[in-house]
């Protein structure tokens, strides 16, 4: 038998220290239930309670004060009605008797009548088989089945009898009720918000419950009992079209910011603090009916983030600010997630995600930002140098360098290379030289020698032939000055000496105006000969350029040639000559020959090359080198590929692929990255000892801060995030509508003309806006296609009376002008590409009186019929009418004629007068409308429709530009006093 | 002296080349395995550390170490990493345990040498019964290591780290904490030796110890003087070759793997100069300013023999001289065994040596046969 006696440690010690250690156990087992129980989402969602507890107290007085009065007066209604339906006591009571007798009996009929039924098809079925198989010997069960139908005919009616009995019964015990029903229901229609509030708040605050409920509600909520339907839980929204890479596969997003932003589509918290407040853009997001509903989109696919997260740091939010960033530290121990990849975008950025869906629009609306970034990318050509691929390059941003023998002089273009904006302050081209990095005396050096072999490149083996200024090709400058500020220069231009009153490229209308170079000092820069060539002809000297042919005639180009040149940066004049140092010269070659030779070769070739043969050498590598060719046209670098790092993915490009340099004060995101590189492009190389061909070479474009926010909003857009095809939007319009819409933004179309509502701001400096361009909304519906292709390709006057002309655009082809054409036509749902002619019937009653409203309209005061001038002076002309059949869609002509000033906000073209049925119905109106109009009784759409036939009937010659022309050259352009003889209202007419 | 000249001197030292060797150079005057050593250790007071008095000492040079590294922008970074709290554990346990063992040994050390027995051999309060006793402490202890690992759970998160990218390696790329060692000897040896023959070697050479050692004495109490050889070896594989490693692999190894002290600054763009050439370069080449020989064997013939001579002529050499007589006690079983395993272990710091004093990458090196030694 064992004995256990022996002992050498006290029992008791060891089961008081297991009682300890039990207890301690316990206690870290709780612990472990508050923990896992008090996410932080869950302190939000108890204050939001309480918030919601407030404002719901609050709704609730409010509306309890709403119906205050109304609500005694029903109340005194229903106590009356009550009153009254209880001295009809006895009467009632006797009727629920009754009726409640009924139903016993009833349910016993039924039960019979049912059950005999039951029985009636067993038999049927056996009578059905015996008239199938005739051979049987048995006895037939025909009788049965008779019998059994006149039986279940007694008991339906019996059954049936007892349900109208209950019904008349039912309807006398209405009868007198329904006045008590019906009070009962008014009071409860006018306390229907109270009654909803009331219940919100009984189910909200804990203290208005009943005792059971409230136990309720606090074991809802107990750890583990918390899965079944626990009043704080994670909300979460699964996006199945927007997935997050895991690397080797993807999951849908599954975003859980809801548990914290509660009822973030609720407008009712606009004022609360965050994260209860509402989203600030309700109409683009998160209600059913925008555009990006809440279910489909989520939060992460626009402000990214770690969807999954239920605390504040663990979802990743990224402070916009330093202040911000202090804030949050201090109040919720905020701190980077380092292991996610796509952190929130600060504030700032949330743009840059529109991008993954919109591709193919500069235009979006809602997204400033990001336009504007688009737009600078291509007009600072980020693009030629960086290939971005899904934001391509449109062409070189830069003039063509070709033919830089007959425009510039070496001398100038050294001066302008070494740093472009000692000559024109807001220039488009970037300081290569004289940057952060290339501050030493030896890299200024060599610099120097490296502009003066690029300028050598430039002009090698070309003759130099800048043209004259001689007096041949000098006007009136005070001439010039008008036409540059009315023939339409100034849609893509600005000549502005005082850098402070220059517009900044910063909002879409002053990008517009500063399409081309700002024309200051051009008389330090090309000769008369070489501008009044290029003003007459761009394209004879550079057949890519941008710059479309205002067919001015000669004197407008003297007058302008002289205006333009009576500009000159002196102080750029004084600018010393750069000086060549052949020893840095030989220095610089021998550092490009040792690139492919051994040093000793290297400088053996270079002491055989002649110093013209060096700078040709040196200037061809430098070019190359710092990618001038990314921008210009240049002699040998036509197939060059850019220089430049791709920029694709560039949003999506991890920490560790971005080289910061030794530079620690940084901070380390990707944005930071991206805004310290454009605000100074050699930043990342302070304190490295690069050699000297080794060095950052992205220039300079002194972006100031709002473009660098808007350039880095495009690029964090470039990323690898992908989004299902039901997302696209782009995908939903044909590709010609991105296309188009580049061309349109290329050629800088709204600098003059307001497309999809945006542009157009040659109209304000214009004046009236009946003077300026004319708006192009509606342009897809209005042109027919075929004629606006010829306008194109040759314009011709449609307004006699402006001075601003539509320029020849001879460098878009055919081609372009047909997705151009689409674009508009796409815009306003019009996709058709041909049109039969419009066949007017003359004989309808339709046609008769347009014909007479034309008549009444006096249309010829204003408009050309052919070669037929109007009436009216020349302040008033309007568009020729012989030209209407072949220029305008006919069903937009009515729409035209029914409300011009909706298509075309102040034009001067009035409605034509349309005679109500009113006043057709007068005994006398034929006398005054005549008996067609009278026919048609008021129709309206009628009426437009005949006018709109009658025009296309007006013959005449189409194109009237010379006419105009030679009348304004005999009579001259002076509308000064037009304004006044324009006040006419429609009384006059 | 300021707190910044400290902090860059204890950089300075903390360097692998002289930490490394004033620790070996220093062992064995802490765990003495001759009469000469013991010597020593008395004379310099290093007996001290092995007394309650030293271990307090130690224990507050380790703590001022680390509160001096909380408090260091830099240091922090890595010793308040979630991952590293265990490295800051084992130091601890470490030390305390070692200490424990050797603060008992060195008082039985004394009892023996006064002619009495050991202390373990007449307290009645250590004495245990398997049931109930050993079996009762042990639960309490787990159920105590229980809430130490739930407390540990709860206030520490998961060091998780971003979803795996191939293309996208983290730098440093460290292993779990406990390969460390063997991540550290992956510097010195190619993979096949650091990372399979060593770890086998580890193993089955731990496995053998007990068949190997024929010391009777020691069994059942704590001695240090009975079995001095025997602890200094052991110590210093366990303590120097591995968990020295693993504190450097820990604190001290930063972007691209490269050396950092623990108040620097782990600076991605340190670079280090690492020439390192092979004993056949170093004979061919440098020496004899030739090429290498096309025979591949020929040209690794140094290396060979070098390799041969240390695994081979030197036991034997050992057995006609210095280790006559253990050869003896041992036998030729015991023996050969006892110079497999030992030789290996030696060959840790004899490879560092190499590597730091004359920049030597490979002894036997055949790329060719993805063999090199």
């Amino acid at each position: 038998m064992f004995k256990n006696d022996e002992r050498y440690w006290d029992i008791n010690q060891l089961n008081k220290w297991f009682g300890i250690s039990s207890l301690i156990f316990l206690i870290s087992m709780v612990w472990v239930f508050i923990d896992d129980n008090d996410d932080e989402f869950k302190i939000y969602q108890k204050e939001f309670r309480k918030l919601q507890i407030e404002i719901t107290q609050k709704n609730l007085d409010k509306e309890l004060g709403a119906v205050k009065d109304s609500r005694e007066k029903f109340e005194e209604r229903l106590v009356a009605t009550q009153e009254i339906y209880s001295s009809h006591a006895n009467e009632v009571a006797s009727i629920e008797k009754a009726l409640s007798d009924l139903q016993g009996k009833f349910y016993k009929a039924n039960m019979n009548y049912q059950g005999q039924k039951a029985k009636v098809d067993e038999i049927k079925f056996l009578v059905e088989s015996e008239n199938v198989h005739e051979n049987s010997h048995e006895k037939s069960h025909r009788d049965n089945y008779n019998k059994a139908l006149v039986k279940l005919d007694g008991l339906k009616l019996t059954k049936e009898n007892y349900e109208i009995e209950i019904k008349d019964n039912e309807e006398k015990l209405k009868g007198l009720n329904n006045e008590l029903k019906k009070s009962q229901e008014e009071l409860d229609f006018i306390l229907r918000d109270v009654t909803i509030a009331d219940g919100k708040l009984i189910s909200l605050d804990r203290s208005r419950m009943s005792f059971l409920n409230r136990i309720g509600d606090i074991v809802r909520d107990l750890p583990i009992l918390d899965f079944m339907d626990p009043y704080y839980k994670v909300n979460q929204i699964v996006v199945k079209d927007v997935h997050y890479d895991v690397n080797f596969t993807t999951m849908p997003v599954v975003d859980r910011c809801t548990s914290c932003h509660l009822e973030i589509s609720n407008p009712d918290n606009i004022d609360a603090e965050q994260p209860f407040t509402t989203h600030p853009d309700l109409d683009l997001y998160l209600t059913s009916s925008s555009p990006h509903p809440l279910e489909s989109f989520g939060c992460t696919s626009c402000h990214a983030g770690r969807s999954r997260g239920t605390s504040f740091v663990s979802s990743a939010h990224t402070p916009n600010s330093t202040e911000q960033k202090h804030d949050w530290e201090e109040k919720h121990d905020w701190e980077k997630i380092h292991h996610w990849m796509q952190p929130m975008f600060p504030k700032r950025y949330t743009q840059a995600s529109c991008f993954k869906c919109h591709m193919n629009t500069s235009d979006l609306a809602g997204a400033e930002k990001l336009n504007l970034g688009l737009t600078l990318v291509d007009k600072a050509g980020c693009n030629s140098c960086h290939v971005a691929g899904n934001w391509r390059s449109s062409g070189k941003t830069g003039p063509d360098l070709r033919k830089i023998n007959e425009k510039l002089k070496p001398d100038w273009v050294a001066k302008w290379i070494k740093n472009p904006r000692s000559f024109r302050y807001n220039t488009r081209m970037p300081s290569i030289f004289e940057q952060d990095n290339q501050t030493t005396e030896k890299i200024a050096k060599r610099n120097i020698n490296e502009i003066a072999s690029i300028t050598h490149y430039l002009f090698n083996n070309k003759h130099l032939d800048n043209g004259k200024t001689i007096n041949k090709y000098l006007g009136n400058p005070q001439n010039g000055e008008k036409i540059f500020q009315t023939v339409g220069c100034m849609g893509c231009h600005i000549s502005e000496t005082d850098a402070s009153l220059a517009p900044s490229p910063t909002t879409f209308s002053n990008l517009t105006k500063l399409q081309g170079p700002n024309l200051v000092g051009m008389g330090s820069k090309v000769s008369a000969e070489w501008l009044y060539n290029w003003l007459k002809n761009p394209h004879d000297y550079m057949a890519s350029t941008r710059m479309p042919n205002l067919r001015l005639s000669d004197q407008e180009a003297k007058d302008l040639t002289a205006f333009l040149l009576d500009s000159r940066i002196y102080e750029f004049d004084k600018l010393e000559t750069l000086e060549l140092d052949t020893i840095v010269l030989n220095e610089l070659t021998v550092d490009w020959l040792r690139k492919m030779n051994p040093e000793k070769f290297a400088v053996a070739k270079a002491s055989k090359m002649s110093t013209k043969e060096k700078l040709a050498f040196v200037g061809e590598k430098s070019i190359r080198h710092y990618g001038c060719f990314g921008c210009h046209n240049i002699d040998g670098f036509m197939d060059a590929k850019p220089i430049g790092t791709e920029i694709t993915y560039q949003g999506s490009k991890t920490l560790d692929k971005l080289d910061f340099g030794l530079l620690h004060d940084i901070e380390h995101t990707n944005f930071a990255w991206i805004e310290n590189k454009l605000r100074t492009p050699r930043i990342y190389d302070r304190g490295k000892e690069s050699d000297p061909l080794d060095l950052l070479k992205m220039p300079n474009f002194y972006f100031t801060e709002d473009e660098i926010e808007a350039i880095t909003t495009a690029i964090l857009a470039f990323n690898t995030d992908g989004v299902g095809k039901d997302l696209l939007a782009h995908e939903n319009l044909p590709k010609y509508n991105k296309d188009g819409h580049r061309l349109v933004k290329k050629y800088n179309c709204q600098g003059c003309h307001l497309i999809e509502n945006r542009g157009g701001q040659l109209v304000e400096q214009i004046g009236p806006a009946e003077y300026g361009p004319p708006n192009l909304n509606t342009e897809g519906k209005k042109a027919n296609p075929n004629w606006l292709l010829s306008f194109f390709n040759k314009p011709i006057t449609i307004r006699p009376n402006i001075q601003v002309r539509m320029p020849s655009f001879h460098q878009i082809n055919d081609k372009e002008w047909d997705t151009i054409i689409k674009y508009f036509q796409g815009i306003d749902d019009e996709n058709i590409g041909y049109r039969a002619d419009y066949i007017v019937n003359e004989k309808s009653t339709e046609f008769h009186a347009g014909e007479k409203l034309h008549e009444l309209g006096a249309c010829n005061n204003c408009h050309f019929y052919g070669t037929e001038f109007p009436i009216q002076t020349a302040s008033t002309w309007a568009a020729n009418l012989a030209m209407t059949k072949v220029r305008l869609n006919p069903d937009w002509v009515v729409e035209w004629l029914r409300e011009p000033q909706d298509i075309m906000p102040g034009t001067k073209m009035p409605a034509p007068y349309i005679p109500t049925s009113d006043i057709l119905d007068v005994d006398d109106a034929e006398a005054t409308w005549g008996n067609n109009l009278v026919k048609l009784s008021g129709n309206q759409d009628a009426m437009l429709e005949g006018l709109r036939d009658y025009l296309w009937t007006i013959d005449g010659k189409i194109d009237i530009s010379q006419e105009v022309k030679d009348y304004f050259e005999e009579n001259g352009y002076d509308f000064s006093d037009a304004d006044d003889e324009d006040e006419w209202d429609e009384e006059d007419w | 002296m300021s707190l910044a000249a400290l902090k860059s001197v204890i950089d300075a030292i903390s360097a692998p080349t002289i930490s490394f060797t004033i620790l070996t150079v220093a062992f064995p005057f802490f765990f003495p395995p001759t009469d000469w050593f013991e010597k020593i250790h008395r004379k310099l007071g290093f007996w001290r550390l092995w007394t309650k008095k030293g271990g307090i000492i130690g224990l507050l040079l380790i703590t001022a170490f680390f509160v001096l590294g909380y408090f260091d922008k830099n240091f922090n970074i890595t010793l308040t990493k979630p991952d590293n709290f265990p490295i800051v554990l084992l130091i601890y346990s470490m030390f305390f345990y070692i200490w424990l063992g050797m603060y008992k040994a060195y008082q039985n050390d004394e009892r023996l040498d006064a002619g009495l027995k050991p202390n373990e051999y007449n307290d009645p309060d250590d004495k245990v019964l398997v049931w109930p006793d050993l079996v009762y402490i042990e639960f309490i202890a787990l159920i105590l290591f229980q809430v130490f690992l739930i407390v540990w759970s709860i206030l520490v998160a998961a060091p998780i780290e971003e979803p795996a990218n191939p293309a996208a390696t983290p730098n440093p790329s460290k292993a779990p904490w406990y390969f460390l060692g063997l991540q550290e000897m992956l510097v010195y040896f190619d993979p096949w030796l650091a990372g399979v023959v060593f770890p086998t070697m580890i193993i089955l050479g731990l496995m053998a110890i007990p068949y190997m050692d024929i010391n009777k004495k020691g069994d059942g109490y704590y001695t240090f003087k009975e079995r001095r050889v025997g602890i200094f070896i052991f110590m210093y594989g366990w303590i120097v070759l591995w968990l020295f490693l693993i504190v450097i692999g820990t604190f001290f190894r930063g972007p691209n793997w490269n050396f950092f002290g623990p108040f620097e600054y782990w600076d991605t763009h340190k670079v280090v100069a690492l020439n390192n050439v092979n004993l056949s370069e170093l004979f061919w080449v440098k020496l004899l300013a030739k090429g290498l020989p096309s025979n591949i064997l020929i040209r690794e013939s140094l290396g060979f023999i070098a390799v041969f001579v240390y695994l081979f002529v030197l036991p034997v050499i050992l057995i006609k001289t210095k280790l006559k007589g253990t050869y003896e006690t041992y036998g030729p079983t015991r023996f050969v065994s006892l110079m497999i395993f030992g030789l290996g272990m030696l060959a840790l710091p004899i490879k560092m040596y190499l590597r730091w004093a004359i920049n030597l990458k490979y002894i036997v090196a055949i790329p060719e046969w993805f063999f090199n030694i």
